[in-house]
């Protein structure tokens, strides 16, 4: 991430420092400066203050204490103190002090001092004034542009003095765009019609496929399962299961149903306290309900609890407003405007509800999902059957016994996690908890929402209110985050590359007036998910070739203008549903409780005390996506967790991409890799022709989504050829490689064919351009 | 696209990527994350290009060590049964509880008013320190004189989760970055061919802080400590397809890289080079992880000296096979035993059947790792740490009314002991009342370990930091007050 930020770095050093003259920003170009240097001590936390002085506050900084000179004199940087100290030789008497942090470098103390020059200016953190919608700049070349958005997106570049890249060839752009989409690589079918098709709107028609396909919500379900810290299992001590994948079912639903991003906010929060709720807004809720619960011996309900509210509090602000306010747990944030009674005041809006750390989760609500109502409906008739047979025979033992075992089955219904408002009678009071400890209250406040952060509400402060300020048009940064997250998505990075921190710790905007478009124009939208989705998959921007250009790698290597497509490692989730879906193992059953595909044995022994076992899903649902991979915080499921799916016991917004040797050995090697290799080979003998060529060149063909080059399939014939000479001397490693875990040749079939080309799909399955989405 | 002539592809992209690095680093001087290089190290990538080893990158001080071994005794061992010597304890043994050692304090099971338990084991100076030790770690007291014994450690949890995750982590809830993945961030692996922090674990079960005690939190995932295990596959996935052998693996492969190449011209991705450097080391490791964690290589003399035998999930088998891992460069090796959890529910957790036998599992071992890094001449650059979560009461549990004899959870003091790598052999740390309740001199905080480990590595602990969420996040937490312990140190 630094990396990226040393680009922007770049950028704002390149237009900071052209002339001498130029004005300086102060959130450009000082804030930074201060915010990591002198804020910690001199900032708003009143508790680690030093020398009772604010640099975070022009009136503050310009103040002459009463013993002495104002740190800061506007248009007098050799008269304010603070520069003094700044450049201050003797190493122990500078600022910052040592312990604190190196010298400032020669050209933050020049920004520093011409600012001061200035006038010393200060203004508001970007993030926290309202977005508004700029006017697209004019365009160097209009006949680029196919959405608004590729203008402030060229000017950039042009500004760079870079070039946009042509548009990425078809096959390539197919696959990405179903990809981004629905998490999945196009079939055969669709690539060969997309090829075929000239007519100017068959790329439209496609982006209108994929949004409608089931797949899409599965897929978008993805980052916000990170974010809304999903799992199976509650998380501390033996890390017992749990039930609440009726959560992940009501996610993928309103994806599928494009409900718009305010009313998605509203339910999550506070759909219990809608009028008359709906059983599905009420399921929403199990949003917040994801939070670790500890059943450890000898724990204090109280302290996880508490966590849990806390936990509330920090996803909350995170996740639809991009701020971190784990800091003010305990102090006073020093960078943001939270202050520590602001924590806890938002802390009292989560404070009523129901549940305190309870192993049976409760309260929770039946989750009746259509496999469950069509089971009940037969166990109704059933039941409805067996008592009329009992009004005939009212003695008879065996059918009250029976009828009593189907009323049992009956009642055994999925349940969910859910938030439940206290009664008035059992409110809660909250006090702020002083260094964030539950067992030293401090003072009582009442439930609140951060002064600085937005519109003040009227009235008292519950969770409704406070899911309506989120989405209220006036939040300042709601829109940004949720447009920025989705940018991510399809962009590799986000416009905000600190998705998780929009303060002023976080990096500022490559491009602030397009997020801020881009927000006003998604509220305007009705808080349309799709609407956005489409806009930004349709825009030139985005279907630009993902070749990178020399002076580009050179100039931007992070590629945060934009001037080429990213090219990136698809998630964990796609890396199995992909190689699933090109062998044809994949099911496409949507929704429905977690599945436990083959992993190695005994990784659930090891947990203590918990659930020992790992029950391996029989049939389809041994080949589901990746979405329902039963998830257990503490024992990921390996290959997840090697291409860097988190944990799910705190809220993740955004994943590392690494690039290890042991992703290597599970795309080789894992029996799920290899059955899918298995799998590929098969449908390879059976789909492609009868010369090894033609079968090399469908295997690349599935794989890449497009006919190969020559070049690319000579290596596969050579491969096959070696490997079936090898395996028809050997007959016992033939027949293991061709069958072993995916079962019985098929009738008729040559093992060592089979096995030749099964090490051929093993490497289709492994090649950078599958495992990366171009 | 334009490749200078008399370069290879490879060698081409790798040029632009380290002359873009460079530019990056000046402008981003000294303030770029650290390990950043040793990141790339990790990652196979660039690390030629950028011309720097990690430690040239990271602002390093003289280190005194290079590996540790941590040995966690999972459950927290009953100091008084060991260590802390406190006669008087014993001479109160089944005497009501001081009221003032029951003043506002919570305890996880001790109901009501308990009775004070005392050892039922003899203690004798040991060693020519002359620490006291019971009669129940015979072996280890052979190899005391070579660790610093800190009978004054402190924590603030008295849960078994939170307090490993407070020792691993630097905090008590999960999110946090291991230790382990702190130091291999840090200061990078010295073998390419084996990952840089690796975890064993024996007892039968997991820590009860799970893999969340070995998790990379906000660190890159690639510093994430990597389970070895002793049965099954060493490392997950490393074995190759059942009707593969090494021979079919390298062809198939060689194919692979072909193939990767021919992308690498089309797109000029460097990550295309990266993932095909990577295959390469997996390679690798599919030959030296099963070889560094066969135990059957070492001499029968050594397989004795441990009491180690191939094939067991054993404490014995993981201090062997710890030293070969650190021997082959491996930077950070943790050990969990589960089993110290001396409750007093039932002869399964008591101290006086159970706890005999826990200290017979690892005695020998242990005493056996520290002769056998001594005699290779690599204890001076090895840390050995010995340790709990946190330690046990001075009264009797008696949870439901049981009749066997226990020790509550006890956050208060606790002792741990540390060998090699800077460690002052011999030392003795800390004291604690008579009773062994409270700590009554040199209280050492669990971050203060942290920072004494740091620092011996080389790593300052004040500075050595990762932005996350808003802070600059510490191993040693982001509170002032943590201090670098000159008194453990030689």
């Amino acid at each position: 991430m630094n990396r990226t930020a040393a680009c922007l770095v770049m950028a704002t050093a390149t237009a900071g420092f052209a002339a001498a003259d130029d004005k300086v920003d102060y959130n450009r170009d000082v804030r930074p400066i201060l915010s990591k240097n002198c804020f910690a001590c001199h900032g708003s936390d009143e508790s680690s203050r030093a020398a009772d002085l604010r640099l975070d506050l022009r009136d503050e900084a310009v103040k002459a204490p009463k013993d002495g000179d104002p740190p800061i004199v506007p248009g007098d940087p050799d008269g304010s103190i603070a520069m003094e100290r700044i450049v201050e030789e003797d190493d122990t008497l500078r600022m910052p002090p040592r312990k604190a942090g190196p010298r400032l470098a020669a050209e933050e103390v020049e920004t520093l001092r011409r600012w001061i020059a200035q006038g010393a200016e200060y203004a508001e953190h970007w993030a926290l004034v309202p977005p508004k919608a700029a006017p697209a700049p004019a365009a160097s070349d209009p006949s680029w542009l196919r959405d608004p958005l590729d203008a402030f997106v060229l000017a950039r570049i042009d500004a760079e003095g870079l070039k946009p890249s042509p548009e990425a060839d078809r096959a390539t752009l197919l696959r990405r765009l179903s990809l981004d989409l629905r998490g999945l690589p196009p079939t055969l079918d669709e690539a060969r019609a997309f090829a075929a098709d000239p007519s100017p709107d068959a790329y439209d028609r496609a982006v209108e496929r994929y949004l409608a396909d089931p797949a899409f919500g599965e897929r978008w379900a993805r980052p916000w399962l990170d974010l809304a810290r999903y799992a199976d299992s509650a998380g501390y001590g033996s890390d017992p299961l749990r039930t609440i994948w009726g959560y992940r079912d009501w996610l993928v639903g309103s994806l599928n149903a494009n409900q718009p991003y305010d009313a998605f906010t509203v339910e999550q929060i506070a759909g219990d306290l809608l009028p008359n709720p709906t059983d599905r807004q009420k399921a929403a809720t199990a949003f917040h309900r994801n939070t670790m619960t500890n059943t450890e011996g000898g724990t204090d309900d109280e302290e996880f609890r508490i966590a849990a509210i806390k936990d509330r509090v920090d996803v909350t602000f995170q996740a639809w407003m991009g701020l971190t306010m784990g800091c003010a747990k305990c102090h006073s944030h020093k960078y943001d405007p939270i202050s520590h009674e602001d924590y806890y005041s938002a802390f009292a809006v989560f404070n009523q509800t129901a549940d305190n750390d309870q192993p049976d989760e409760s309260p929770v609500m039946p989750w009746i999902n259509p496999e469950v109502a069509a089971r009940q409906a037969r166990l109704e008739a059933k039941l409805a059957e067996l008592k009329s047979k009992l009004a005939a025979s009212p003695d008879d033992k065996a059918l009250k016994d029976e009828v009593a075992k189907v009323e049992k089955e009956k009642a055994d219904v999925p349940t969910l996690p859910i938030m439940a408002e206290l009664p008035a009678d059992k409110r809660r009071v909250t006090k702020i908890l002083m260094k964030g400890n539950f067992l030293d209250p401090g003072p009582e406040v009442g439930p609140a929402l951060p002064k600085a952060l937005g519109p003040k509400p009227d009235g008292p402060v519950d969770r409704m209110t406070l899911a309506k300020w989120l989405v209220d048009r006036r939040n300042p940064l709601t829109a940004r985050v949720a447009v920025n997250r989705t940018w991510a998505v399809l962009f590799g990075s986000g416009i905000v590359e600190t998705e998780e921190d929009f303060g002023t710790q976080g990096e500022p905007p490559s491009h602030p007036e397009l997020l801020d478009r881009l927000a006003v124009d998604f509220m305007d939208s009705g808080w349309d998910v799709k609407g956005l989705v489409r806009r930004l998959a349709t825009s030139a921007t985005y279907r630009q070739s993902a070749k990178v250009a020399p002076e580009a790698l050179e100039k931007d290597p992070k590629n945060r203008l934009l001037s080429h497509a990213p090219r990136v490692r698809l998630d964990a989730e796609q890396v199995r549903d992909q190689a699933l879906a090109l062998s044809g193992l994949l099911s496409r059953k949507v929704g429905g409780p977690s599945v436990f595909p083959v992993q190695p044995d005994g990784l659930w022994q090891a947990a203590f005390n918990g659930q020992r076992t790992w029950s391996t899903s029989q049939g389809a649902d041994a080949h589901r996506r990746g979405l329902y991979t039963f998830w257990r915080r503490t024992v990921p499921y390996p290959s997840m967790a090697s291409f860097d799916a988190p944990s799910r016991e705190v809220c993740a917004i955004k994943r590392v991409r690494t690039n290890t040797p042991l992703q290597a050995l599970v795309t080789l090697n894992d029996p799920v890799y290899v059955e899918a290799a298995q799998a590929l080979g098969r449908r390879i003998v059976a789909e492609g022709g009868s010369t090894p060529e033609d079968r090399a060149r469908l295997g690349l063909e599935l794989v890449l989504g497009r006919p190969p080059r020559d070049e690319q399939v000579a290596p596969l014939v050579a491969l096959h050829a070696a490997q079936l000479e090898r395996y028809r001397d050997d007959p016992a490693a033939a027949a293991a490689l061709a069958t072993d875990p995916i079962g019985p040749l098929p009738e008729g079939a040559d093992a060592a064919d089979l096995a030749a080309w099964t090490a051929v799909a093993n490497v289709l399955l492994n090649l950078d351009s599958v495992l990366t989405r171009g | 696209m334009g490749l200078d002539a008399n370069l290879s592809l490879e060698q081409s992209l790798r040029m632009r990527l380290a002359r873009a690095e460079t530019r990056r680093q000046f402008l981003r001087r000294s303030q770029a994350g650290l390990g950043a290089i040793a990141l790339a190290s990790l990652m196979g990538r660039d690390a030629r290009a950028a011309d720097a080893s990690p430690a040239a990158n990271v602002p390093r001080k003289p280190a005194k060590a290079k590996s540790v071994i941590y040995l966690h005794m999972s459950g927290g061992p009953p100091q008084q049964d060991l260590f802390d010597y406190k006669p008087l304890l014993n001479k109160h043994h089944m005497q009501p509880c001081p009221d003032e050692l029951l003043k506002g304090q919570r305890f996880a099971f001790i109901k009501g008013h308990p009775k004070m338990l005392g050892t039922p084991y003899k203690f004798a100076r040991r060693g020519e320190s002359g620490q006291w030790m019971s009669e129940l770690l015979p072996h280890t007291a052979g190899v005391i004189d070579e660790a610093a014994v800190v009978r004054s450690m402190i924590t603030t949890e008295f849960n078994h989760a939170p307090a490993e995750l407070f020792i691993f982590t630097g905090s008590p809830r999960n999110g946090g970055a291991a230790m382990g993945s702190w130091i291999t961030y840090g200061l990078g692996s010295e073998n390419q061919d084996l990952p840089g922090f690796v975890v064993m674990v024996s007892g039968g079960t997991d820590p009860t802080g799970g893999k969340a005690l070995w998790s990379t939190g906000f660190l890159p995932s690639v510093f994430q400590g990597v389970q070895c295990r002793t049965v099954g596959d060493p490392v997950l996935y490393v074995g190759d397809p059942k009707g593969m052998t090494r021979a079919d693996r390298r062809r198939t492969l060689d194919a692979l890289d072909r193939l990767n190449q021919i992308e690498a011209e089309e797109h000029g991705d460097p990550e295309t080079l990266t993932r095909i450097s990577q295959y390469e080391l997996a390679f690798r490791m599919q030959a030296s992880v099963p070889d560094v964690m066969d135990v059957g290589m070492e001499p029968e003399s050594i397989r004795e000296e441990y009491g180690a035998t191939p094939g067991a999930a054993s404490f014995a088998n993981n201090c062997l096979l710890a030293r070969r891992l650190v021997e082959r460069g491996v930077r950070y090796v943790q050990l969990f035993d589960w089993g110290w959890d001396c409750h007093g529910t039932g002869a399964g957790d008591d101290i006086v059947q159970h706890l005999p036998q826990k200290c017979k599992d690892v005695d020998r071992p242990i005493a056996a790792l520290v002769r056998d890094l001594k005699r290779r001449g690599m204890l001076d650059e090895t840390i050995v740490v010995w340790g709990g979560e946190f330690g046990r009461t001075s009264m009797n549990e008696a949870r439901g009314g049981s009749t066997f004899l226990g020790r509550d959870h006890h956050p208060h003091c606790f002792t741990l002991w540390a060998a090699g790598g800077g460690f002052k052999p011999g030392a003795a740390v800390g004291a604690t009342d008579e009773l062994g309740n409270s700590i009554v001199q040199d209280p050492v905080p669990v971050h203060d370990l942290q920072a004494t480990i740091l620092h011996l590595l080389g790593l300052d602990p004040f500075t050595f930091r990762f932005p996350y969420q808003g802070l600059q996040q510490r191993l040693i937490g982001v509170e002032d007050g943590v201090r670098i312990r000159k008194d453990l140190l030689v």
